[in-house]
């Protein structure tokens, strides 16, 4: 069973980064280096945030011989929980910044 | 002669790892081929079905990262997110039990040597042994997640463990005395791996797989059976059979928790892994359709600015050990795994007669 708990303020990072431009396709590694997470961190999140149909992936096929990458952006869906974040964390006082990778 | 054994079995698995590592086909034109691509490559095979696509996502992002700090991070990173990323499945259940079974062996000894006051080498002891169940625990997680790997594993671990109980009469005296019995060493070293190694290649239908099956037999065996062995210790304390003249207690019961650890934690894991790891690739070898091949996992494919591509881009997955052997190298490598096998025949049965 699917469970949507908040996201970590984590992903929401990699979420906000992914807004800047939504229509731009992004790599993994430049999430990486611009939200300044491991890639340990950032892969599980990718996939939970995949899984809850907030972000929508694609192949960018591989020149010549080097293998195929993976690309990400925000879903409409997506967009639209950005969109609702401010509103939603208004309410809270304090916000939960606590790291668990196993949030999404 | 189980020293000689341990020897035999160590030098051909030497000689196993270098011909496989000289007969391996590089990843690719464009694979790098070093450690950090490895590391990741295997952490890759580890995800489930459903993830796969996961571990690629991962491979192809670590091809465009240059050097060696970079590459590293990243790829450490996401091996170790590709080995605890669920979903577990019902392998769960079986890592648990394995980790429970450690914990409880750990657990056992420390009362032991509390109760027969083993002193600090004891504890030394105590603290190499947890290295080798942590390390044996981690083997298990890893061989557990591969696909169709647990079940036949763990009941190949149950025959054997099985196996040597039954030799010893399924009692605590019985375990904790020498294995003296005429053939038993045959049956239980040399035999029982054997058919281990032939039913894992059948059941997991290629030859990656049925050395999966056997490492995680060998493993789950000698932890089961090391389980047994200690709670045995700890039940006889300085009973049960004859210990040397004039030894105390404490170091009676040292000398048993010592010898059980060499024989189900040292002895039993690597004979079984040899024998049956050389039977599992020779039945694959015999048998063409079980010979292990390069699969591919279709990874659905969209351009990034158009819709999706109906043709599946394949990317290589990596499910066994590449087959492109030249026919030198396939005749030395039957010759050899064979010639280690004679030889442990020919010792266990030499030890079985002098027995």
């Amino acid at each position: 069973m699917q469970r949507n708990r908040a996201p970590s303020a984590q992903a929401i990072s990699v979420l906000r980064a992914l807004a800047a431009d939504p229509a731009r396709w992004r790599y993994g590694y430049d999430l990486v280096t611009e939200v300044h997470l491991k890639s340990g961190s950032l892969y599980p999140m990718l996939v939970r945030l995949t899984d809850r149909g907030l972000l929508e992936t694609s192949w960018e096929p591989g020149q010549g011989s080097r293998p195929p990458r993976h690309l990400y952006r925000l879903t409409l869906a997506g967009r639209e929980y950005v969109a609702a974040l401010p509103a939603a964390r208004a309410g809270q006082a304090v916000p939960r910044l606590h790291n668990r990778w196993s949030e999404a | 002669m189980g020293m000689l054994i341990v020897m035999l079995c160590l030098a051909g698995s030497a000689v196993a790892l270098i011909l496989r590592s000289a007969r391996a086909v590089p990843a690719g034109p464009a694979a790098r081929g070093d450690v950090p691509e490895r590391l990741l490559r295997w952490a890759a095979g580890l995800l489930s079905a459903q993830r796969a696509e996961w571990g690629q996502a991962m491979l192809g992002e670590l091809d465009h990262i240059d050097g060696w700090g970079p590459r590293w991070r990243f790829a450490a990173g996401c091996a170790g997110a590709a080995l605890l990323l669920p979903p577990w499945g019902r392998t769960a259940a079986a890592l648990w039990a394995m980790v429970l079974a450690a914990a409880g062996a750990v657990g056992v000894y420390a009362a032991v040597a509390v109760r027969y006051r083993l002193g600090a080498g004891g504890w030394i002891f105590a603290a190499i042994v947890l290295v080798f169940l942590v390390g044996f625990t981690l083997a298990a997680a890893t061989l557990l997640r591969r696909p169709g790997i647990a079940l036949p594993g763990l009941l190949g671990g149950l025959v054997v463990a099985l196996t040597w109980l039954a030799l010893s009469g399924f009692t605590f005296s019985g375990v904790t005395a020498p294995m003296t019995a005429p053939w038993s060493r045959l049956i239980a070293q040399v035999a029982v791996p054997a058919l281990v190694g032939v039913a894992g290649a059948l059941w997991g239908g290629s030859a990656a797989a049925g050395r999966r099956i056997v490492r995680l037999a060998a493993i789950s065996g000698g932890l089961g059976l090391y389980l047994y062995a200690t709670i045995a210790v700890a039940v006889l304390g300085a009973g049960g059979p004859p210990s040397d003249p004039g030894s105390t207690v404490s170091s009676t019961v040292g000398d048993r928790l010592g010898s059980a650890v060499l024989k189900d934690l040292v002895l039993l894991p690597l004979v079984t892994a040899t024998i049956a790891w050389a039977t599992a690739t020779a039945t694959a070898r015999l048998r063409p359709s079980l010979a292990a091949s390069l699969v591919s996992v279709p990874v659905p494919a969209t351009g990034p600015a158009g819709g999706p591509n109906p043709d599946p881009v394949t990317t290589p997955h990596e499910a066994g050990p590449a087959v492109r052997v030249r026919s030198w190298h396939g005749a030395a490598w039957l010759l050899l795994l064979w010639a280690g096998v004679a030889a442990a025949v020919f010792l266990a049965v030499v030890s079985g007669l002098r027995g």
